[in-house]
């Protein structure tokens, strides 16, 4: 019985920690591919509550984080909106929405957006 | 539990995004590479995912993929560098194989003559492969023939362009769209055709010529409307299982 209390807290603590290492893997791997993702800054826009935003290359990155994966599903919709009249992109990776926008047109050829999000 | 509270959020957040994405109404979904009109720059998106543009897609290099338009030319064309498959004629691409789709989304490709796409055909007896080449000899859906008066139009879009097109030296399958019954568009072959020797130089716009002297071969595609009995046809097909070869999916 006395185990069951410390499960549920390690439970809790591995799933803070899964929503935020998920973030921050997906900037460490976008690093591993050669890409220079900028720092990220919290940002208040309508797509969730818990976003991040910043560049990667030239491009305008937004990163939130859901509790569910369906929740993060469900926003690729309100992503596009954020990436606006340009080039872009919102996929859901897990519980984590990434939304790229091309606003300087400087990935005509679309390669980095292709390599950010595969 | 958790799942049970979460569900009128997500709801909410679907409605939400749904809404909001509204806002932006000059984005055009496309899913998949696919060439940019030279009025944006030219050259091609290598963008493999669902993704947006602000320029819209034409109507016969693209079909319907669940609300967004992928691509069904040829990417070489356009100067794609990535890996590729060389086809003759008319074939089937199935599309949810290609982007990893559950839904099944079969398409048709109406290029005449060799061609390149980026994917290879389905496994299976729909396709031979003879030089390298694919060649479909399958049995289409009735869509095909129903859509290819006003799809084959497709050709008029890459006679004027310029590239290293495939070159095919071999004979196609007797199976092959291309010369069967009830398929092949009306050909107009010249005696003396020397046999296993195929050097289309292009692809045309719905006439196909092939000259190793002293011989000629033409093939005419015929062109029509584009609404069949007030439907607009863009020739696809689902769910549609081919009949007397003894197989289901294909």
């Amino acid at each position: 019985m006395r185990a069951l209390p410390l499960l549920l807290v390690a439970l809790v603590a591995c799933g803070d920690s899964a929503a935020g290492g998920s973030r921050e893997a997906i900037i460490a791997r976008w690093k591993e591919k050669g890409l220079t993702p900028s720092a990220m800054t919290a940002a208040k826009v309508d797509v969730g509550k818990d976003c991040q935003s910043g560049t990667v290359d030239k491009l305008d990155v937004l990163l939130c984080v859901y509790p569910t994966d369906a929740e993060a599903k469900a926003a690729e919709d309100a992503g596009l909106a954020w990436v606006g009249d340009t080039t872009g992109m919102a996929q859901a990776k897990g519980s984590v929405l990434i939304v790229v926008a091309d606003r300087k047109k400087s990935d005509p050829s679309g390669r980095t957006i292709n390599q950010m999000m595969k | 539990m958790r799942s049970i509270y979460l569900v009128p959020l997500v709801l909410a957040a679907a409605v939400a995004g749904t809404a909001v994405a509204g806002k932006g109404s000059k984005q055009v979904r496309y899913h998949g590479i696919h060439p940019v009109p030279k009025s944006e720059g030219g050259g091609l998106c290598y963008i493999e995912g669902p993704h947006v543009h602000i320029f819209a897609a034409n109507k016969l290099e693209y079909r319907d993929h669940r609300g967004a338009n992928y691509f069904v030319g040829d990417p070489v064309a356009y100067g794609y560098d990535g890996p590729k498959h060389t086809y003759k004629g008319h074939h089937p691409i199935h599309v949810h194989a290609v982007i990893g789709d559950r839904d099944e989304d079969i398409e048709y490709c109406y290029l005449d003559g060799p061609h390149y796409h980026s994917f290879a055909p389905p496994s299976g007896p729909d396709f031979e492969v003879r030089g390298g080449v694919n060649f479909y000899v399958g049995t289409p859906a009735p869509v095909y023939l129903e859509a290819r008066p006003a799809l084959v139009k497709v050709n008029a879009v890459y006679t004027p362009l310029t590239y290293e097109r495939p070159v095919v030296t071999v004979e196609p399958p007797s199976a092959w769209i291309g010369v069967r019954a009830g398929f092949a568009p009306a050909a107009v072959v010249v005696e003396g055709r020397p046999a296993a020797v195929v050097v289309p130089g292009r692809v045309r716009a719905g006439v196909d010529v092939v000259v190793p002297a002293p011989s000629l071969e033409v093939n005419i595609g015929v062109g029509a409307g584009v609404f069949i009995d007030g439907h607009h046809h863009h020739g696809k097909h689902k769910k549609w299982r081919k009949r007397g070869r003894g197989r289901g999916r294909w």
